[in-house]
């Protein structure tokens, strides 16, 4: 189009918004061909050219400040094969919140593989996932452009060129080869960044946690949050340091939680000192113990009963109140010494049946070996079954036939299949999800077709994630 | 397999849908026919009315089935015929050592009960329910008329067909008005008031049997209400133009089959196959994308893009089906991302693009698109630029971009913009885009432009291939 009718065409457009008629205002060469006519025709003429005009002979105006988001980063990892995305998907969309969509990705991840990133992405708060994905969170973290996580190691003055995701792996790494140089770090720049970041960065101190970081963490007693300062407490805890230097009185919280224990004795030629919930006489004080435990530490109620947390842990009567059997395992896991948790890990292992259960709550603290036993353990015991899909923390892509096998699991399982009972199922349907992330490539494929043998629909949800991990043949089992 | 034809009988709705099944049992009618004895399953896909064929699969254990086809009879023809043809000729389905995916859809989410047929008594056959298999399967006698019935017949089709271009005529008279009316009262108040006075227009066009006009201009106040308030007028401009275009072409050519099915109707699968004159491509066909839409007349519009993958150039295909809204969520037939060998036949137009698919040869393996020499494009918007001489009336024109980005402006709205021309052409972006895809070098995309908007459907990236309709 020529100056003339791109005028023309403003003008006329400009009537017809308004509304009238426009052929005087249009170009001449338009009006040679929309002339000779009602005046009706002629304006429908004129839209027919001014439509085309605008179709063909104008092109969007892109504007001046058009932003470019920064390349999304390669990770080291392969793509998972193309034809592997369809089962993939299915056990993303029957994976139901962000954490089992991790679960999928850290099974993947095990495997040699990253997900597609229109297949799944982590969120910038994402702290689960697998640690190969921390490049891509930090690029959803980044709003106006990517620093690329320098490959050097992470020190005071590049400490701002790391994006959150990639510095505390960073730290944590660091944490577990040379904790000293990391608390240095965490001295030095922690105090700078926001609360919630801050809170993250302590996080990290329980890796290689040793009496050497008492003193930071003692520091932290006066920090700005109250979240730190309880982090704080609840490490130095677990380094046996008195974090509650109560009175002794009413409103000391220990000595409050104490009066919710009874001590007795027990056996008839070497007594021995037993701890015991005591009995309680109402809701509110039920509600008020469970305050207590999740605020106090276990080396300060240890100490008001003037005994170790070994002792104390090794006195106390399992199996009496459910409740307060599940919350001092959490009193444990929060606050306990590295030896308290595992003494109590392994007690209540060595001891099964039911007690054992409560070592599910220690086990983001316990080691990959614990982890393993108590899952076979869960697995052989087949009365606490579906007490599996509750393992947090356990690695993937590890769990065989022959742990299936060693016990009636598998007999169990095949009998709710079989059942009608819709409650069972739907627990047959969180274990095999569960199990489609334990176990390995060959066992997946087994269990399979012997739950579809017992009458599992071979199509069902919930066999997505063990298909699919049947399906990932790449790196063996995690040993 | 465990089907006798009385159990079929039994199970029927009524005799019409045993009737029907019955012109359906012939193998021509089954590109695909598969069973897996190990979990008692047939399956098939049925070549029925519409673009896409319907997907039918039953349980030969329970007798459950699900079928594709939009009909409120249960079961459906497609899936007595497919029962009929596993009871008279079981040989016809080739075993499968795995289910598709879409029977695997189906059977995780059914829920198994055993359903008997109602009236499934011992010699219940005919009679007691009314229904026949055997007088199903009777050919029908052909009547043979004389010579001077079908001179009768042939002139009152004359007759009928004379009468709907008469009133599409009128139709298109009161249309011009109409469109006359708009600019005098302007288009800053039509843009404000579209869904109102299209709606009357559009009742009127029914009226007088320009049905699909009608329907494309129902749908102008949502392509109008998809832009922002200052984009509106320039938008109605081009609709608006169209349409008086179009008009013009069909009062010249009122038998020109591209005009008659965009004013009155479309001609039937039946006939486009039946078309000497309809173009016909075999080839290798990617489903690059889906666009389902609820229109305001109560159907729902279900358009699947094909990409020719052995042309030289960019070439595509439209699969277009219509079904009543109220028949509810329709399982698609494709799925974006599949590759399946395939002869199209297209519906005689000035640039083919709707297209029927003839015959299914077979699925192909994945891969990345052909290069489509994309690197030489100068103009992005050349294709649709053609398209538009050879058909201005039209809308949407499908593209293949080369080498590309999407962008943000400072609104957060999505524009896509060459890689090596960040000076040149940009095009706005329909919707949201996944904030992923911002990240993404774009080294291929596949997309509908429609004089104002990019409708994304897939691209191609260091990432592979993304689905993005």
């Amino acid at each position: 189009m020529n100056e003339l009718e791109l005028t023309g065409l403003a003008t006329m457009r400009d009537c017809w918004i308004t509304g009238g008629t426009t052929f005087d205002l249009a170009p001449a060469a338009w009006k040679e061909i929309a002339g000779g006519a009602s005046p009706d025709e002629r304006e429908r003429r004129l839209l027919a050219i001014a439509a085309q005009a605008l179709d063909v002979g104008l092109r969007p105006a892109a504007p001046k400040t058009l932003k470019r988001r920064p390349p999304l980063p390669r990770l080291r990892l392969p793509l998972l094969p193309e034809r592997l995305r369809p089962p993939l998907r299915v056990a993303l969309k029957n994976a139901a919140d962000a954490r089992r969509k991790s679960r999928v990705a850290t099974l993947v991840a095990s495997r040699g593989y990253v997900l597609h990133p229109l297949d799944w992405m982590p969120s910038a708060s994402d702290q689960n996932s697998p640690d190969i994905y921390a490049p891509w969170i930090d690029w959803q973290a980044s709003v106006e452009g990517l620093k690329i996580a320098p490959q050097e190691q992470l020190t005071v003055q590049n400490w701002d060129d790391f994006y959150p995701a990639a510095r505390r792996i960073a730290l944590a790494e660091m944490r577990r080869r040379d904790p000293a140089t990391a608390r240095s770090l965490l001295e030095a720049k922690a105090p700078s960044e926001p609360a919630e970041v801050r809170l993250a960065l302590i996080e990290l101190m329980h890796f290689g946690l040793t009496p050497d970081d008492a003193p930071f963490l003692k520091n932290l007693a006066t920090d700005r949050s109250g979240k730190v300062q309880e982090l704080a407490g609840r490490l130095l805890a677990r380094l046996g340091e008195h974090g509650r230097t109560g009175d002794g009185g009413a409103d000391d919280p220990v000595a409050e939680l104490a009066a919710f224990i009874a001590e007795g004795k027990s056996g008839f030629i070497r007594r021995r000192t037993t701890y015991a919930p005591a009995k309680l006489k109402s809701p509110a004080q039920e509600k008020r113990r469970a305050e207590l435990f999740e605020t106090c530490n276990l080396v300060d109620l240890a100490a008001r009963f003037g005994v170790s947390e070994a002792d104390f842990i090794a006195a106390w009567q399992f199996g009496a109140d459910n409740n307060a059997d599940i919350q001092i395992s959490r009193m444990v896991a929060a606050s306990g010494s590295d030896a308290a948790v595992t003494q109590m890990a392994d007690t209540l292992i060595a001891e099964g049946g039911k007690p054992a259960l409560f070592v599910l709550h220690l086990t983001p603290r316990l080691d990959s070996r614990r982890k393993r036993v108590l899952v076979r353990l869960i697995l052989k015991d087949t009365q606490y079954l579906s007490t599996l899909i509750l393992a947090e923390g356990v690695e993937a892509n590890w769990l065989e036939w022959a742990d299936l096998t060693n016990g009636q699991s598998l007999a169990a399982l095949r009998s709710a299949v079989a059942g009608n009972d819709d409650a069972m199922k739907r627990t047959v349907d969180g274990l095999l999800e569960t199990m489609g992330f334990l176990v390995t490539a060959a066992t997946a494929e087994k269990l399979v077709e012997h739950v579809v043998a017992a009458g599992m629909p071979p199509a069902a949800a919930s066999l997505a994630l063990l298909r699919l991990n049947a399906a990932l043949t790449g790196p063996g089992p995690n040993t | 397999m465990e089907f006798d034809l009385k159990t079929i009988e039994a199970l029927a709705p009524d005799q019409a849908s045993l009737s029907a099944a019955s012109k359906l049992t012939k193998r021509s009618n089954w590109p695909r026919l598969e069973k897996n004895e190990q979990q008692a399953l047939i399956w098939g896909e049925c070549q029925g009315s519409g673009s896409n064929p319907y997907r039918t699969v039953v349980d030969t254990g329970d007798h459950g089935y699900k079928c594709t086809c939009p009909s409120r009879k249960f079961p459906c023809k497609h899936t007595l015929a497919l029962m009929w043809i596993a009871a008279t000729a079981p040989t016809s389905f080739t075993s499968a050592e795995s289910t598709p995916d879409w029977v695997n859809d189906w059977l995780g989410r059914r829920r198994k009960t055993t359903s008997q047929p109602a009236d499934a008594k011992p010699g219940a056959t005919g009679g007691v329910s009314g229904k026949s298999i055997g007088e199903a399967a009777q050919p029908e006698e052909s009547a043979v008329e004389d010579a001077a019935a079908v001179e009768r017949r042939e002139a009152a089709q004359r007759k009928r067909a004379e009468d709907t271009r008469s009133a599409v005529a009128g139709a298109l008279d009161e249309l011009d008005q109409w469109i006359a009316d708009q600019l005098r009262l302007g288009l800053s108040a039509f843009a404000d008031a579209s869904s109102e006075r299209c709606r009357r227009i559009a009742a009127r066009l029914v009226d007088m049997k320009a049905t699909a006009l009608a329907g494309r201009i129902d749908e102008i106040p949502a392509r109008l209400m998809a832009l922002r308030s200052e984009e509106r007028p320039d938008a109605a401009i081009r609709e608006l133009g169209k349409l008086v275009l179009l008009a013009k072409a069909w009062r010249s050519a009122p038998d020109d089959p591209e005009l008659k099915r965009l004013v009155s109707a479309s001609e039937t699968r039946d006939q486009v196959l039946a078309n000497p004159d309809a173009k016909q491509v075999d080839s290798q066909w990617e489903v690059i994308g889906e666009k389902i839409e609820t229109r305001r007349d109560g159907l729902v519009s279900h358009s699947t893009w094909l990409l020719d993958l052995k042309s030289p150039t960019p070439q595509f295909a439209l699969l277009l089906d219509f079904f009543p809204a109220s028949a509810g969520r329709r399982s698609a037939a494709f799925t974006p991302g599949d590759r399946f060998d395939a002869r199209l036949v297209f519906y005689p137009s000035r640039q083919p693009l709707r297209a029927l698919v003839a015959e299914r040869k077979g699925d192909v393996t994945s891969g990345a698109w052909p290069d489509f020499g994309l690197g030489t494009v100068k103009d992005p918007l050349a294709a649709h630029a053609s398209h538009q001489d050879a058909a201005p009336w039209s809308t949407d024109c499908p593209l293949m971009l080369p080498a590309g980005a999407i962008l943000l402006d400072e609104r957060g709205a999505a524009w896509w913009q060459a890689a090596h021309d960040p000076q040149g052409i940009a095009l706005p972006v329909a919707g949201t885009v996944d904030q992923t895809v911002l990240g993404l070098d774009l080294a291929a995309t596949a997309a509908l432009w429609n004089g104002a908007r990019l409708d994304l459907l897939a691209a191609q990236s260091g990432f592979g291939r993304l689905d993005l309709s």
